[in-house]
């Protein structure tokens, strides 16, 4: 059988399967069709139909269920995510699997399609060491990604010790919704 | 159920047990590869898994023999959330007699259609994982609960017949 203990473990190892069948298509096609729209249709369900309080109920619940060192603060405008112990990328360190190139895709990759039929678009930058953050706003809002600090006050990630660390690059998003959208490299240091 | 993770598993989390709503995601990705790749393209899938994510479970089994089949097994149900299994190991075999399959509850609960072939994936994962160790393995049952029996590879015994896995449904 194959179980739910260490899902993130077979279900990273499945991007690289998929990749190696069909390519990179077929990756995306699979986090969009099989986990967006089919595994996630609870998530789908709740955000289409209510907004930022479908993402509070959401993410309340799977991030606890999950055991994650996260924070969530959400006004009218903006929903944010501030992941500081990601249990998914953290399993993958734990045990040094490394399958597919860029686990953390995974994410924009259903959630993206999922915000983008639902009216919203993402700020989002992770820094593949199991921490990140969301910013996730109504698609006609014109607001721009908050400062370090200034909605989430000192739970937010970018404050952290070790947020930045020049062996391992940040993947950064600007209101996107494709996990293919990312903004050139930043410097490490930046 | 142990507070710490067995050593047993190859791969271990801090927290004892997995999220039960990674089986939806479990279930949706098998829907998906049976409607892109068949049904040939998704027991191809579950070879591949068994064969390469799961080879170090396979290593054990090679030096460990039945026990180590034993006590993967147990070690395996007991991070199963709502599992209620039962490992049976004597010398030439192991047996799991499973009463309750975490999966399968897991989906009926939460009310979503599972993939009719699901329970075939108990077969190919685990042969492919067992035939580098000298066993192999016959499944009777499931869409709820089973039989697996993993036997010596030189065990006098019909191949696997696909139609004694019962197809899954919701109910």
């Amino acid at each position: 059988m194959i179980g739910c203990y260490d899902f993130c473990g077979h279900y990273e190892w499945t991007f690289a399967w998929f990749e190696a069948e069909g390519g990179h298509e077929l990756v995306r096609d699979y986090w969009v069709e099989g986990i967006s729209r089919d595994s996630q249709q609870h998530a789908r369900e709740l955000i289409l139909s209510q907004g930022f309080a479908g993402m509070r109920a959401y993410w309340g619940h799977t991030l606890d269920h999950e055991a994650a060192g996260y924070a969530i603060h959400a006004n009218e405008e903006v929903f944010r995510i501030d992941m500081h112990e990601c249990p998914s990328k953290g399993f993958l360190i734990h045990n040094g699997l490394v399958q597919y190139r860029d686990y953390c895709d995974h994410c924009m990759g259903w959630i993206g399609p999922m915000m983008q039929d639902a009216g919203f678009v993402v700020d989002h930058e992770h820094n593949h060491c199991g921490q990140c953050w969301w910013e996730i706003r109504r698609e006609e809002s014109t607001a721009g990604p908050s400062e370090a600090g200034q909605l989430a006050g000192t739970t937010d990630v970018r404050l952290r010790p070790g947020w930045q660390t020049p062996s391992s690059p940040h993947d950064l998003y600007r209101r996107a919704t494709d996990p293919d959208d990312k903004c050139p490299p930043l410097p490490p240091s930046s | 159920m142990n507070e710490e993770p067995s050593v047993a598993l190859p791969y271990r989390d801090t927290k004892p047990q997995g999220a039960a709503d990674f089986y939806l995601a479990i279930n949706a990705t098998f829907r998906f590869i049976l409607n892109r790749l068949g049904q040939d393209g998704l027991q191809r899938y579950w070879s591949d898994l068994g064969c390469r994510y799961y080879a170090p479970v396979s290593q054990r089994w090679q030096t460990g023999g039945t026990e180590g089949i034993a006590q993967y097994w147990r070690a395996f149900f007991d991070a199963e959330p709502g599992s209620d299994v039962k490992v049976v190991q004597s010398d030439r075999e192991v047996r799991l007699e499973v009463k309750v399959c975490p999966a399968i509850a897991h989906l009926r609960r939460q009310n979503r259609e599972i993939v009719t072939c699901f329970c075939e994936h108990c077969y190919f994962v685990s042969e492919a994982m067992a035939a580098p160790a000298g066993f192999t393995v016959r499944v009777q049952g499931g869409n709820g609960s089973c039989t697996q029996r993993f036997l010596p590879t030189d065990a006098i015994t019909p191949p696997q017949n696909l139609e004694d896995i019962t197809r899954a449904s919701l109910s």
